[in-house]
Protein backbone atom coordinates (compact mmCIF):
# COMPACT_ATOMS: atom_id res chain seq x y z
CA UNK A 1 0.00 0.00 0.00
CA UNK A 2 1.50 3.26 -0.99
CA UNK A 3 1.21 6.48 1.46
CA UNK A 4 -0.32 8.96 -0.58
CA UNK A 5 -3.29 6.48 -0.56
CA UNK A 6 -3.44 6.46 3.15
CA UNK A 7 -3.43 10.31 3.32
CA UNK A 8 -6.33 10.95 0.97
CA UNK A 9 -9.23 11.54 2.11
CA UNK A 10 -11.24 9.70 -0.24
CA UNK A 11 -13.58 6.92 0.50
CA UNK A 12 -14.54 3.45 -1.16
CA UNK A 13 -16.67 0.84 -0.12
CA UNK A 14 -16.00 -1.72 2.68
CA UNK A 15 -18.75 -3.61 2.80
CA UNK A 16 -21.86 -1.23 3.35
CA UNK A 17 -19.33 0.40 5.17
CA UNK A 18 -17.86 3.39 3.69
CA UNK A 19 -13.77 4.01 4.28
CA UNK A 20 -10.42 5.85 4.02
CA UNK A 21 -9.15 4.18 0.02
CA UNK A 22 -6.12 3.87 2.34
CA UNK A 23 -7.57 2.13 4.76
CA UNK A 24 -9.55 -0.79 2.69
CA UNK A 25 -6.76 -3.06 2.42
CA UNK A 26 -6.45 -3.34 5.93
CA UNK A 27 -9.78 -4.18 7.25
CA UNK A 28 -9.74 -6.65 4.34
CA UNK A 29 -6.79 -8.10 5.71
CA UNK A 30 -8.25 -8.66 8.92
CA UNK A 31 -11.26 -10.32 7.84
CA UNK A 32 -8.93 -12.83 5.69
CA UNK A 33 -6.35 -13.24 8.81
CA UNK A 34 -9.73 -13.92 10.57
CA UNK A 35 -11.17 -16.29 8.20
CA UNK A 36 -7.82 -18.31 6.47
CA UNK A 37 -8.22 -21.63 9.13
CA UNK A 38 -11.73 -21.87 8.59
CA UNK A 39 -11.75 -20.61 4.70
CA UNK A 40 -12.01 -23.86 2.65
CA UNK A 41 -14.26 -25.33 5.54
CA UNK A 42 -17.17 -22.27 4.84
CA UNK A 43 -17.24 -22.11 1.64
CA UNK A 44 -17.53 -25.87 0.97
CA UNK A 45 -20.77 -25.13 3.65
CA UNK A 46 -21.93 -21.39 2.25
CA UNK A 47 -21.91 -22.61 -1.39
CA UNK A 48 -22.96 -26.11 -0.61
CA UNK A 49 -19.68 -27.06 -2.26
CA UNK A 50 -21.18 -25.11 -5.55
CA UNK A 51 -17.75 -23.42 -5.46
CA UNK A 52 -15.98 -25.98 -6.75
CA UNK A 53 -18.25 -26.57 -10.13
CA UNK A 54 -18.23 -22.35 -10.40
CA UNK A 55 -14.02 -23.32 -10.14
CA UNK A 56 -14.18 -25.93 -12.20
CA UNK A 57 -16.38 -24.39 -15.53
CA UNK A 58 -13.64 -21.64 -15.14
CA UNK A 59 -10.62 -24.03 -15.29
CA UNK A 60 -12.39 -25.10 -18.86
CA UNK A 61 -12.63 -21.50 -19.74
CA UNK A 62 -9.20 -20.52 -18.95
CA UNK A 63 -8.16 -23.82 -22.20
CA UNK A 64 -4.37 -23.54 -20.20
CA UNK A 65 -1.78 -26.15 -21.63
CA UNK A 66 0.79 -27.97 -20.59
CA UNK A 67 3.95 -25.13 -21.00
CA UNK A 68 2.06 -22.57 -19.74
CA UNK A 69 1.97 -19.73 -17.09
CA UNK A 70 -0.76 -19.53 -14.69
CA UNK A 71 -0.62 -16.57 -11.77
CA UNK A 72 -3.89 -17.09 -9.63
CA UNK A 73 -4.57 -13.53 -8.07
CA UNK A 74 -6.00 -13.19 -4.27
CA UNK A 75 -5.43 -17.21 -4.82
CA UNK A 76 -6.24 -17.66 -1.43
CA UNK A 77 -5.66 -21.24 -0.24
CA UNK A 78 -4.78 -22.30 -3.50
CA UNK A 79 -7.38 -24.60 -4.58
CA UNK A 80 -7.34 -22.99 -7.94
CA UNK A 81 -2.89 -22.98 -7.96
CA UNK A 82 -3.82 -26.85 -7.51
CA UNK A 83 -5.71 -27.58 -10.65
CA UNK A 84 -3.45 -25.74 -12.70
CA UNK A 85 -0.26 -27.02 -11.65
CA UNK A 86 -1.81 -30.41 -12.84
CA UNK A 87 -2.90 -28.64 -16.08
CA UNK A 88 0.21 -27.10 -17.03
CA UNK A 89 2.52 -29.99 -15.96
CA UNK A 90 6.57 -29.85 -15.12
CA UNK A 91 6.75 -27.61 -18.04
CA UNK A 92 4.74 -25.37 -17.00
CA UNK A 93 4.88 -22.67 -13.95
CA UNK A 94 1.64 -21.71 -11.67
CA UNK A 95 2.25 -18.45 -9.17
CA UNK A 96 -0.36 -18.41 -6.67
CA UNK A 97 -0.47 -14.67 -5.25
CA UNK A 98 -2.08 -13.35 -2.59
CA UNK A 99 -1.89 -10.02 -0.23
CA UNK A 100 -2.74 -12.15 2.51
CA UNK A 101 -0.17 -14.09 4.48
CA UNK A 102 -2.32 -16.02 6.41
CA UNK A 103 -4.07 -17.23 3.47
CA UNK A 104 -1.22 -18.20 1.84
CA UNK A 105 0.22 -19.84 4.45
CA UNK A 106 -2.71 -21.90 4.55
CA UNK A 107 -2.56 -22.26 1.00
CA UNK A 108 1.24 -23.36 0.82
CA UNK A 109 0.66 -26.13 3.36
CA UNK A 110 -2.17 -27.39 1.72
CA UNK A 111 -0.20 -27.65 -1.81
CA UNK A 112 2.59 -29.65 0.42
CA UNK A 113 0.24 -32.09 1.29
CA UNK A 114 -1.20 -32.86 -1.95
CA UNK A 115 2.36 -33.18 -3.33
CA UNK A 116 1.70 -30.35 -5.54
CA UNK A 117 4.07 -27.67 -5.10
CA UNK A 118 7.13 -28.34 -7.75
CA UNK A 119 5.43 -26.25 -9.88
CA UNK A 120 3.93 -23.68 -8.33
CA UNK A 121 5.38 -20.94 -6.43
CA UNK A 122 3.91 -18.36 -3.95
CA UNK A 123 4.43 -15.07 -3.91
CA UNK A 124 3.05 -12.30 -1.57
CA UNK A 125 1.48 -9.56 -3.72
CA UNK A 126 -1.26 -6.94 -4.57
CA UNK A 127 -3.59 -7.34 -7.41
CA UNK A 128 -2.94 -3.72 -8.49
CA UNK A 129 0.51 -3.63 -8.49
CA UNK A 130 1.87 -7.34 -9.89
CA UNK A 131 5.14 -7.47 -9.17
CA UNK A 132 5.98 -9.50 -12.52
CA UNK A 133 7.48 -8.31 -15.92
CA UNK A 134 5.48 -7.70 -19.01
CA UNK A 135 3.82 -9.99 -21.38
CA UNK A 136 4.83 -12.48 -18.97
CA UNK A 137 2.06 -14.85 -17.90
CA UNK A 138 -0.55 -16.87 -20.27
CA UNK A 139 -3.41 -16.72 -17.87
CA UNK A 140 -4.73 -14.97 -14.96
CA UNK A 141 -7.38 -15.89 -12.82
CA UNK A 142 -8.86 -14.39 -10.13
CA UNK A 143 -11.40 -15.95 -8.29
CA UNK A 144 -13.61 -14.32 -5.44
CA UNK A 145 -11.22 -11.85 -5.52
CA UNK A 146 -11.75 -8.36 -7.14
CA UNK A 147 -14.52 -7.10 -4.72
CA UNK A 148 -11.93 -6.74 -1.81
CA UNK A 149 -9.42 -5.21 -4.51
CA UNK A 150 -9.77 -1.10 -3.48
CA UNK A 151 -9.18 0.13 -7.33
CA UNK A 152 -10.11 -2.31 -9.41
CA UNK A 153 -9.43 -0.64 -12.53
CA UNK A 154 -5.84 -0.21 -11.20
CA UNK A 155 -5.93 -4.12 -10.55
CA UNK A 156 -7.42 -4.96 -13.95
CA UNK A 157 -4.91 -3.01 -15.93
CA UNK A 158 -1.94 -4.08 -14.00
CA UNK A 159 -3.25 -7.59 -14.86
CA UNK A 160 -3.48 -6.45 -18.66
CA UNK A 161 0.45 -5.59 -18.34
CA UNK A 162 1.30 -8.40 -16.96
CA UNK A 163 -0.17 -10.95 -19.51
CA UNK A 164 1.22 -11.68 -22.67
CA UNK A 165 -0.55 -10.38 -26.21
CA UNK A 166 -3.70 -13.22 -26.76
CA UNK A 167 -3.12 -13.84 -22.89
CA UNK A 168 -6.03 -14.67 -20.81
CA UNK A 169 -8.00 -13.22 -17.82
CA UNK A 170 -10.81 -14.99 -16.03
CA UNK A 171 -12.26 -12.92 -13.21
CA UNK A 172 -15.29 -15.15 -11.38
CA UNK A 173 -16.75 -13.04 -9.04
CA UNK A 174 -20.15 -12.97 -7.24
CA UNK A 175 -22.65 -11.10 -9.64
CA UNK A 176 -26.31 -9.87 -9.61
CA UNK A 177 -28.73 -12.98 -9.75
CA UNK A 178 -30.67 -12.57 -13.10
CA UNK A 179 -34.35 -13.66 -11.76
CA UNK A 180 -35.59 -11.04 -8.87
CA UNK A 181 -37.07 -14.02 -6.87
CA UNK A 182 -33.68 -15.86 -6.84
CA UNK A 183 -32.10 -12.20 -5.66
CA UNK A 184 -34.69 -12.03 -3.00
CA UNK A 185 -34.04 -15.84 -1.49
CA UNK A 186 -30.34 -15.27 -2.27
CA UNK A 187 -30.37 -11.61 -0.06
CA UNK A 188 -32.34 -13.61 2.62
CA UNK A 189 -29.77 -16.20 2.94
CA UNK A 190 -26.71 -14.12 2.71
CA UNK A 191 -27.41 -11.35 4.77
CA UNK A 192 -29.00 -14.20 7.45
CA UNK A 193 -27.72 -17.08 7.15
CA UNK A 194 -24.06 -16.20 6.86
CA UNK A 195 -23.02 -14.19 9.35
CA UNK A 196 -25.22 -17.00 11.58
CA UNK A 197 -22.91 -19.49 10.02
CA UNK A 198 -19.80 -17.98 9.92
CA UNK A 199 -20.65 -17.27 13.91
CA UNK A 200 -21.16 -21.30 14.40
CA UNK A 201 -18.53 -22.57 12.55
CA UNK A 202 -15.79 -19.69 12.66
CA UNK A 203 -16.92 -18.25 15.29
CA UNK A 204 -16.76 -14.33 13.06
CA UNK A 205 -20.28 -13.23 12.11
CA UNK A 206 -18.67 -9.87 10.90
CA UNK A 207 -16.49 -11.09 8.76
CA UNK A 208 -18.97 -12.97 7.13
CA UNK A 209 -21.23 -10.04 6.96
CA UNK A 210 -18.14 -8.43 5.24
CA UNK A 211 -18.56 -11.12 2.71
CA UNK A 212 -22.24 -10.73 2.26
CA UNK A 213 -21.91 -6.83 1.96
CA UNK A 214 -18.91 -6.91 -0.30
CA UNK A 215 -21.07 -9.50 -2.85
CA UNK A 216 -23.67 -6.26 -3.23
CA UNK A 217 -21.17 -3.84 -3.37
CA UNK A 218 -19.61 -5.93 -6.38
CA UNK A 219 -20.32 -4.44 -10.07
CA UNK A 220 -22.77 -6.39 -11.47
CA UNK A 221 -22.15 -8.58 -15.42
CA UNK A 222 -22.72 -5.90 -17.59
CA UNK A 223 -20.47 -3.03 -15.37
CA UNK A 224 -17.68 -5.33 -14.44
CA UNK A 225 -17.73 -6.77 -18.77
CA UNK A 226 -16.90 -2.08 -18.95
CA UNK A 227 -14.38 -2.30 -16.63
CA UNK A 228 -12.55 -5.10 -18.17
CA UNK A 229 -13.12 -3.94 -21.50
CA UNK A 230 -11.57 0.56 -20.61
CA UNK A 231 -8.95 -2.16 -18.90
CA UNK A 232 -7.58 -2.69 -22.50
CA UNK A 233 -8.95 -6.47 -22.62
CA UNK A 234 -10.40 -7.73 -25.85
CA UNK A 235 -12.99 -10.28 -26.86
CA UNK A 236 -14.52 -9.56 -23.51
CA UNK A 237 -17.76 -11.82 -22.27
CA UNK A 238 -19.22 -13.40 -19.69
CA UNK A 239 -21.04 -16.20 -18.31
CA UNK A 240 -23.26 -16.44 -16.15
CA UNK A 241 -23.65 -19.76 -13.30
CA UNK A 242 -26.05 -20.34 -10.68
CA UNK A 243 -28.89 -17.86 -12.30
CA UNK A 244 -26.44 -15.23 -11.94
CA UNK A 245 -25.26 -16.01 -8.07
CA UNK A 246 -21.94 -15.47 -9.67
CA UNK A 247 -20.05 -14.84 -13.26
CA UNK A 248 -17.25 -15.49 -14.93
CA UNK A 249 -15.79 -13.00 -16.76
CA UNK A 250 -12.96 -13.33 -19.88
CA UNK A 251 -11.12 -11.38 -21.26
CA UNK A 252 -7.96 -11.17 -24.20
CA UNK A 253 -5.13 -8.94 -24.40
CA UNK A 254 -5.10 -7.67 -28.40
CA UNK B 1 -32.83 -21.76 -23.95
CA UNK B 2 -29.72 -20.35 -21.57
CA UNK B 3 -28.32 -23.03 -19.97
CA UNK B 4 -26.17 -23.23 -16.45
CA UNK B 5 -22.53 -24.09 -16.85
CA UNK B 6 -22.55 -25.05 -13.20
CA UNK B 7 -25.26 -27.16 -13.76
CA UNK B 8 -23.24 -28.97 -17.01
CA UNK B 9 -20.22 -28.71 -14.78
CA UNK B 10 -21.55 -30.91 -12.01
CA UNK B 11 -22.99 -33.37 -14.20
CA UNK B 12 -19.60 -33.96 -15.74
CA UNK B 13 -18.04 -34.51 -12.79
CA UNK B 14 -20.76 -36.89 -11.43
CA UNK B 15 -20.35 -38.70 -14.98
CA UNK B 16 -16.14 -38.41 -14.37
CA UNK B 17 -16.80 -40.03 -10.89
CA UNK B 18 -19.02 -42.87 -11.59
CA UNK B 19 -16.69 -43.61 -14.43
CA UNK B 20 -13.66 -43.20 -12.31
CA UNK B 21 -15.20 -45.70 -9.91
CA UNK B 22 -15.53 -48.04 -12.88
CA UNK B 23 -11.97 -47.84 -14.15
CA UNK B 24 -10.52 -48.68 -10.37
CA UNK B 25 -12.66 -51.79 -10.29
CA UNK B 26 -11.33 -52.75 -13.46
CA UNK B 27 -7.46 -52.17 -14.04
CA UNK B 28 -6.79 -53.79 -17.56
CA UNK B 29 -9.52 -50.56 -18.82
CA UNK B 30 -7.20 -47.86 -17.40
CA UNK B 31 -4.26 -49.28 -19.48
CA UNK B 32 -6.45 -49.01 -22.63
CA UNK B 33 -7.61 -45.94 -22.26
CA UNK B 34 -4.07 -44.55 -21.22
CA UNK B 35 -3.24 -46.14 -25.29
CA UNK B 36 -5.88 -43.41 -25.99
CA UNK B 37 -4.99 -40.21 -25.07
CA UNK B 38 -4.84 -38.06 -26.73
CA UNK B 39 -8.76 -38.46 -27.46
CA UNK B 40 -10.91 -35.79 -27.67
CA UNK B 41 -14.98 -36.13 -28.12
CA UNK B 42 -17.04 -33.80 -28.46
CA UNK B 43 -21.25 -34.19 -28.37
CA UNK B 44 -22.81 -31.62 -29.48
CA UNK B 45 -26.49 -30.92 -28.64
CA UNK B 46 -28.58 -28.35 -30.41
CA UNK B 47 -31.65 -27.41 -29.22
CA UNK B 48 -31.50 -26.35 -26.41
CA UNK B 49 -27.90 -25.64 -27.33
CA UNK B 50 -24.86 -27.21 -25.24
CA UNK B 51 -21.93 -29.19 -25.65
CA UNK B 52 -19.88 -31.59 -23.40
CA UNK B 53 -16.62 -33.07 -24.27
CA UNK B 54 -15.00 -35.92 -23.20
CA UNK B 55 -11.19 -36.48 -23.02
CA UNK B 56 -8.76 -39.14 -22.11
CA UNK B 57 -5.49 -37.31 -20.40
CA UNK B 58 -2.49 -39.06 -19.90
CA UNK B 59 -3.06 -40.63 -16.91
CA UNK B 60 -5.88 -42.67 -18.64
CA UNK B 61 -8.63 -41.00 -17.15
CA UNK B 62 -11.37 -40.23 -18.94
CA UNK B 63 -12.65 -36.41 -18.05
CA UNK B 64 -15.36 -34.40 -19.28
CA UNK B 65 -15.71 -30.73 -19.89
CA UNK B 66 -18.61 -28.39 -20.83
CA UNK B 67 -16.18 -25.69 -22.41
CA UNK B 68 -13.05 -27.07 -24.54
CA UNK B 69 -10.86 -25.62 -27.11
CA UNK B 70 -8.62 -28.58 -28.67
CA UNK B 71 -9.77 -29.77 -32.04
CA UNK B 72 -11.84 -32.60 -31.33
CA UNK B 73 -10.88 -36.06 -32.40
CA UNK B 74 -14.34 -36.78 -33.29
CA UNK B 75 -18.08 -34.74 -33.16
CA UNK B 76 -20.93 -36.35 -32.72
CA UNK B 77 -24.05 -33.44 -33.37
CA UNK B 78 -27.78 -33.74 -32.89
CA UNK B 79 -31.28 -32.32 -31.57
CA UNK B 80 -31.66 -33.39 -27.85
CA UNK B 81 -34.63 -35.05 -29.50
CA UNK B 82 -32.57 -36.95 -32.06
CA UNK B 83 -30.32 -38.07 -29.20
CA UNK B 84 -33.25 -39.07 -27.40
CA UNK B 85 -34.47 -41.35 -30.65
CA UNK B 86 -31.17 -43.23 -30.40
CA UNK B 87 -31.40 -43.54 -26.66
CA UNK B 88 -34.84 -45.51 -27.33
CA UNK B 89 -34.48 -47.31 -30.98
CA UNK B 90 -34.49 -50.62 -31.43
CA UNK B 91 -31.81 -50.36 -33.91
CA UNK B 92 -29.36 -47.20 -33.10
CA UNK B 93 -27.45 -48.62 -36.22
CA UNK B 94 -30.29 -47.84 -38.07
CA UNK B 95 -31.04 -44.82 -35.89
CA UNK B 96 -27.52 -43.72 -36.69
CA UNK B 97 -28.08 -43.90 -40.29
CA UNK B 98 -31.33 -42.43 -40.72
CA UNK B 99 -31.62 -39.72 -38.08
CA UNK B 100 -30.55 -36.57 -38.05
CA UNK B 101 -26.94 -37.54 -36.06
CA UNK B 102 -24.25 -35.81 -37.66
CA UNK B 103 -20.58 -37.67 -37.12
CA UNK B 104 -17.44 -36.15 -38.47
CA UNK B 105 -13.72 -36.82 -37.43
CA UNK B 106 -12.24 -40.03 -37.06
CA UNK B 107 -15.06 -42.16 -36.11
CA UNK B 108 -12.74 -45.13 -35.89
CA UNK B 109 -11.39 -43.51 -32.81
CA UNK B 110 -15.03 -43.11 -31.23
CA UNK B 111 -15.49 -46.72 -31.94
CA UNK B 112 -12.22 -47.80 -29.69
CA UNK B 113 -13.55 -45.70 -26.95
CA UNK B 114 -16.80 -47.32 -27.15
CA UNK B 115 -15.57 -50.91 -27.19
CA UNK B 116 -13.07 -49.76 -23.91
CA UNK B 117 -15.74 -48.50 -22.22
CA UNK B 118 -18.59 -50.26 -23.00
CA UNK B 119 -16.80 -53.22 -21.30
CA UNK B 120 -17.07 -51.20 -17.87
CA UNK B 121 -19.84 -51.59 -15.50
CA UNK B 122 -20.08 -47.79 -14.95
CA UNK B 123 -23.49 -46.59 -12.99
CA UNK B 124 -24.71 -43.91 -15.39
CA UNK B 125 -27.74 -43.99 -13.32
CA UNK B 126 -26.93 -43.07 -9.84
CA UNK B 127 -25.05 -39.79 -10.37
CA UNK B 128 -27.09 -38.51 -12.93
CA UNK B 129 -30.22 -39.06 -10.62
CA UNK B 130 -28.15 -36.99 -7.62
CA UNK B 131 -27.45 -34.31 -10.09
CA UNK B 132 -30.84 -33.45 -12.23
CA UNK B 133 -33.51 -35.59 -9.78
CA UNK B 134 -35.11 -38.36 -11.08
CA UNK B 135 -36.78 -37.69 -14.08
CA UNK B 136 -33.74 -35.84 -16.00
CA UNK B 137 -31.43 -37.97 -14.36
CA UNK B 138 -32.88 -41.18 -15.80
CA UNK B 139 -33.80 -39.80 -19.22
CA UNK B 140 -29.96 -38.63 -19.54
CA UNK B 141 -28.61 -42.18 -18.35
CA UNK B 142 -30.97 -43.60 -21.16
CA UNK B 143 -28.93 -41.17 -23.54
CA UNK B 144 -25.49 -42.06 -21.92
CA UNK B 145 -25.89 -45.64 -21.97
CA UNK B 146 -27.08 -46.08 -25.66
CA UNK B 147 -24.61 -43.55 -26.73
CA UNK B 148 -21.93 -45.67 -25.14
CA UNK B 149 -23.28 -49.96 -24.94
CA UNK B 150 -25.44 -49.15 -28.55
CA UNK B 151 -28.80 -50.48 -27.64
CA UNK B 152 -27.78 -52.93 -30.16
CA UNK B 153 -25.06 -54.47 -27.80
CA UNK B 154 -27.95 -54.79 -25.03
CA UNK B 155 -30.09 -56.35 -27.46
CA UNK B 156 -27.34 -58.63 -28.32
CA UNK B 157 -26.41 -59.58 -24.87
CA UNK B 158 -30.21 -59.69 -24.00
CA UNK B 159 -30.25 -62.39 -26.69
CA UNK B 160 -27.65 -64.35 -26.02
CA UNK B 161 -28.36 -64.71 -22.31
CA UNK B 162 -32.33 -65.47 -23.59
CA UNK B 163 -30.55 -68.54 -25.68
CA UNK B 164 -28.34 -69.82 -22.79
CA UNK B 165 -31.45 -69.83 -20.71
CA UNK B 166 -33.75 -71.49 -22.71
CA UNK B 167 -30.95 -73.82 -24.13
CA UNK B 168 -30.19 -74.34 -19.89
CA UNK B 169 -33.40 -75.03 -19.48
CA UNK B 170 -33.52 -77.87 -22.21
CA UNK B 171 -36.93 -77.12 -22.80
CA UNK B 172 -36.78 -76.12 -26.41
CA UNK B 173 -34.04 -75.29 -28.62
CA UNK B 174 -34.70 -72.82 -31.28
CA UNK B 175 -32.53 -72.29 -34.05
CA UNK B 176 -31.11 -69.04 -34.43
CA UNK B 177 -33.46 -68.05 -37.37
CA UNK B 178 -36.31 -69.08 -34.76
CA UNK B 179 -34.84 -66.52 -31.92
CA UNK B 180 -34.27 -64.12 -35.14
CA UNK B 181 -38.00 -64.16 -35.56
CA UNK B 182 -38.96 -63.83 -32.08
CA UNK B 183 -36.45 -60.58 -31.75
CA UNK B 184 -37.53 -58.95 -34.67
CA UNK B 185 -41.48 -59.50 -32.90
CA UNK B 186 -40.25 -58.15 -30.15
CA UNK B 187 -39.18 -55.31 -31.69
CA UNK B 188 -42.48 -54.53 -33.28
CA UNK B 189 -43.83 -54.97 -30.59
CA UNK B 190 -41.91 -52.08 -28.79
CA UNK B 191 -42.76 -50.15 -32.23
CA UNK B 192 -46.70 -50.60 -31.70
CA UNK B 193 -46.05 -49.97 -28.02
CA UNK B 194 -44.12 -46.68 -28.70
CA UNK B 195 -46.82 -45.48 -31.44
CA UNK B 196 -49.50 -46.29 -28.73
CA UNK B 197 -48.10 -44.36 -26.02
CA UNK B 198 -47.54 -40.86 -28.62
CA UNK B 199 -51.29 -41.45 -29.30
CA UNK B 200 -51.87 -42.08 -26.03
CA UNK B 201 -50.21 -38.62 -25.19
CA UNK B 202 -52.05 -37.02 -28.60
CA UNK B 203 -55.47 -37.66 -27.05
CA UNK B 204 -54.81 -36.49 -23.36
CA UNK B 205 -54.07 -33.50 -25.17
CA UNK B 206 -56.57 -33.13 -26.85
CA UNK B 207 -59.21 -34.28 -24.13
CA UNK B 208 -57.33 -31.40 -21.89
CA UNK B 209 -57.88 -29.23 -24.30
CA UNK B 210 -61.36 -29.68 -24.57
CA UNK B 211 -62.15 -29.87 -21.32
CA UNK B 212 -60.41 -26.28 -21.47
CA UNK B 213 -62.54 -25.11 -23.83
CA UNK B 214 -65.77 -26.84 -22.55
CA UNK B 215 -64.74 -24.66 -19.27
C1 LIG C 1 -12.69 -14.82 -0.87
S1 LIG C 1 -10.96 -15.10 -0.95
C2 LIG C 1 -10.78 -16.05 -2.40
C3 LIG C 1 -9.71 -17.08 -2.34
C4 LIG C 1 -9.65 -18.07 -3.51
N1 LIG C 1 -9.33 -17.39 -4.75
C5 LIG C 1 -10.92 -18.83 -3.64
O1 LIG C 1 -11.62 -18.63 -4.62
O2 LIG C 1 -11.26 -19.64 -2.79
C6 LIG C 1 -10.36 -13.52 -1.37
C7 LIG C 1 -8.86 -13.39 -1.34
O3 LIG C 1 -8.49 -12.14 -1.92
C8 LIG C 1 -7.32 -11.69 -1.26
N2 LIG C 1 -7.13 -10.26 -1.56
C9 LIG C 1 -7.84 -9.22 -1.09
N3 LIG C 1 -7.37 -8.07 -1.59
C10 LIG C 1 -6.34 -8.39 -2.41
C11 LIG C 1 -5.44 -7.64 -3.22
N4 LIG C 1 -5.51 -6.32 -3.29
N5 LIG C 1 -4.50 -8.31 -3.92
C12 LIG C 1 -4.41 -9.64 -3.85
N6 LIG C 1 -5.23 -10.40 -3.11
C13 LIG C 1 -6.17 -9.79 -2.39
C14 LIG C 1 -7.62 -12.03 0.18
O4 LIG C 1 -6.45 -12.04 0.95
C15 LIG C 1 -8.28 -13.40 0.05
O5 LIG C 1 -7.35 -14.43 0.16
Amino acid sequence: MNTQDNQSDETTDFGFEQVKKGEKAGRVREVFDSVADQYDVMNDLMSGGLHRLWKRFTIELSAVRSGQTVLDIAGGTGDLAAKFSKLVGNDGNVILADINAAMLSVGRDRLIDKGALNNISVVQADAQFLPFEDNSIDCITIAFGLRNVTDKDTALRSMHRVLKPGGRLLVLEFSKPTSPLLSKIYDAYSFAALPIMGKLIADDADSYRYLAESIRKHPDQDTLLDMVEDAGFVDCRYHNMTGGIVAVHRGIKG
Amino acid sequence: MQHDPAVITGICRAVELAIERAVRLSPGTATQLQGLHPLDVAIHCTEPTISIFAFIDAAGMVKLASYRETKPTVAIEATWRDFGKLATAADPAAALINGDIKISGDTAALLQVQRVISDLDVDWEAPLVDALGPLLGHQIANIVRAIVHGTKSTHRRVKRQLSEFILEEGRLSPSAGELDAFFSDIDDLVLRADRVESRLTRLKKRVSTLVETVK
